[in-house]
């Protein structure tokens, strides 16, 4: 893993909140998306990091937060 | 070296009180918040609106005061023994002060609890903002003066001990976390008299009949001499545990003594005279006094940046020395998979949030916008409720292998019980602080009303009581999940292979640090000058104007006519001459 596991689970919860704002921030754009697309495009951007976060690492010397 | 509990076994069994307490304290005031975001938001409803005021009250009284304020001496006790190597003067004083923080908090327990009873005539359903017209029964006031008075003599107790340290280290610098208990503990002396004043002067003989009526903008404005800097009073401790245990955790060494003792001078001299931002939209009190403590507000910003900057520096300076390495590159070096780094961080991360909305409520004009407004309850669910609540939780999960003797139940467990509390407030306090935005009020039970809708910009209403349901929800089962950890480490088998009991060292020591900060004296002088600056002429004023006992300090309910009642029957009785 590029990420600890636990460190995986600290980046999920930090991007909750900025998922959370998401919507306010789009809106200052006139950008507005609905409950059920932030939940969307939340779960999309959770999946990714997950796969990021999984995929072997090139560096095996680097800390990671274990 | 060895766990506190080998070292100082009496005071360790001071402190596991302290700590129970306080957790009683955490789980039935966190019961009662959930029970609130339900019957707010209309998810479940299972009592009156007008019960909804005594849950409010126990959650406040319970999580704000009893809740933090146990958590606080168990850590100032330790802080003590083990900077100055040495145990308490007299642990019967010690327990003493427990007992009476213990009675003080039963007794103003018992006629909150009593206001769900219809048929007992007594009742407490005043909020943490106790201030007139509400009236409580007398009981209530007795038992938060008690309360009071045993941190008193708490302070009293570190400080006899402090000072028989000195006496045999006349020469040597107060050590770091002493220095801390001290600064913290002087402030508190100036900060709550003015609640004492206010419950011995005015509300206490008020509720016995003494006094006919109050002058309620003066009690308003002595709480609130009280009432914000005892948010100081919470969150002193919690940059005790920043500045103490998150270097060590981190992997590396605190910073700067010196940067810390000044935070800490900084909060004494200038968290007191502030409350008045409370009290923008008073009338009573002129704009002019009202701008020259929106002034020392935001003064107050000062020792938090300095706070930021120290600790993240000192976090930075222990990922370094676990190998990380780029300009971010070594926050990915930090322990996250440690539950007390992890929980303490993410609060020191709300607490700039709510450092934020802070700025707001302090801003005078700005302030009209949020005054009395959900926002509010928003922005101290991040100060009290997260930075000071989720670093207590964290701090909690060394401190108690530390006293007991016991390894941590499931580290685990607590990691997912910090993220929890951290993913919980996300969701409740946004939503709290754009439903404060539109208008919702706080301190209401059913903010839904006939025939009018409040106005949201973006999404709904719906959508943010949903938030807060959900928020509220996680929340509690954070709070479970820690009573859970807890209470299944303390039943746990004695282990011998603890950590040591140390905190932080320093990059930059006490002997870098000017002498005259160890001046306790002169910063206290500063303090009281201060205050009596910003609060002389507004009091006087409020006198002026209404006399000491009112206008507008008309009781609801009437204990005061009850009491009466009983009194004369007791006369016609002949029980009494």
């Amino acid at each position: 893993m590029r990420i600890s596991r636990a460190g995986l689970l600290v980046v999920i919860a930090i991007m909750i909140p900025i998922l959370v704002e998401l919507r306010t921030v789009l809106a200052y754009f006139s950008v507005s998306i609905s409950v059920m697309e932030t939940v969307l495009i939340g779960a999309l951007a959770v999946g990714a990091l997950v796969l990021w976060a999984v995929f072997p690492s090139t560096d095996t010397n680097r800390p990671n937060g274990e | 070296m060895s766990a506190y509990v080998d070292q100082f076994p009496a005071e360790a069994r001071i402190v596991r009180a302290a700590f129970w307490s306080s957790f009683i304290a955490l789980g039935v005031g966190g019961l009662l918040g959930l029970v609130q975001v339900l019957h707010r938001t209309d998810v479940v409803r299972f009592m009156s609106g007008a019960d909804y005021y005594t849950v409010l009250t126990l959650h406040g009284v319970l999580l704000a005061i009893t809740f933090t304020i146990f958590f606080l001496v168990g850590i100032f006790t330790w802080a003590i023994t083990t900077s100055l190597d040495r145990g308490l003067e007299n642990l019967r004083f010690t327990w003493l002060w427990y007992g009476l923080m213990s009675v003080g908090t039963v007794l103003a327990a018992i006629p909150i609890l009593a206001g769900f009873v219809g048929s007992v005539d007594m009742s407490a359903s005043v909020l943490f903002t106790f201030y007139a017209p509400m009236q409580a029964h007398p009981l209530f006031y007795l038992g938060l003066t008690i309360f009071v008075v045993g941190t008193w003599l708490a302070g009293a107790d570190w400080f006899r001990t402090w000072l028989v340290w000195k006496r045999e280290h006349p020469d040597e610098r107060i050590p770091l976390p002493t220095f801390m208990v001290l600064t913290t503990m002087l402030f508190w002396y100036l900060s709550s008299l003015g609640v004492a004043l206010s419950i011995l002067l005015f509300l206490l003989p008020w509720s016995l009949g003494i006094w006919e009526q109050v002058n309620a903008l003066l009690t308003r404005t002595l709480f609130w001499y009280f009432g914000h800097a005892v948010v100081y009073f919470w969150l002193m401790p919690a940059y005790m545990m920043w500045y103490l245990m998150l270097p060590k955790i981190s992997g590396g060494k605190l910073f700067s003594d010196p940067l810390a003792r000044v935070v800490f001078v900084l909060f004494l001299i200038l968290s007191t005279p502030t409350g008045i931002h409370h009290q923008y939209l008073d009338p009573g009190i002129a704009e002019g006094f009202k701008f020259i403590v929106m002034t020392n507000t935001f003064f107050l910003l000062l020792p938090s940046l300095l706070t930021a900057f120290t600790v993240v520096a000192s976090m930075e300076h222990g990922a370094r020395q676990r190998g990380g390495t780029g300009y971010f590159g070594w926050l990915k070096a930090l322990p996250w998979r440690d539950p007390i780094f992890t929980g303490m961080a993410l609060a020191g991360l709300m607490f700039a949030a709510a450092g934020f909305s802070g700025m707001i409520n302090a801003g005078m004009n700005i302030n009209y916008l949020v005054h009395n407004t959900f926002w509010v309850v928003g922005h101290f669910h991040l100060t009290v409720g997260t930075a000071v609540a989720l670093t207590f939780m964290a701090a909690s999960y060394w401190f108690i292998p530390q006293v007991t003797g016991k390894r941590l139940w499931n580290k685990s467990v607590a990691l997912w019980q910090v993220l929890l509390w951290f993913v919980g407030m996300t969701f409740m306090s946004n939503a709290m602080h754009r439903a404060g935005l539109l208008g919702v009020p706080r301190r209401t039970a059913e903010p839904q009303y006939a025939g009018f809708e409040f106005e949201a910009g973006l999404g709904s209403v719906a959508e943010l009581d949903a938030q807060i349901a959900l928020g509220g929800t996680l929340l509690f089962v954070s709070v479970v999940l820690f009573l859970a950890n807890v209470v299944m480490t303390a039943v746990g088998d004695r282990i011998d292979d603890l950590p040591d009991n140390e905190y932080a060292d320093t990059l930059s020591g006490a002997d870098d640090a000017p002498l005259v900060l160890d001046n306790l004296k002169l910063w206290t002088a500063i303090a009281v000058v201060l205050v009596i600056l910003a609060y002389t002429l507004p009091l006087l004023s409020i006198i002026d104007r209404g006399g000491v006992f009112g206008p507008g300090g008309g009781a609801f309910p009437m204990v005061a006519e009850s009491l009466r009642l009983v009194v004369v029957a007791a006369v016609d009785a002949g029980v009494i001459g």
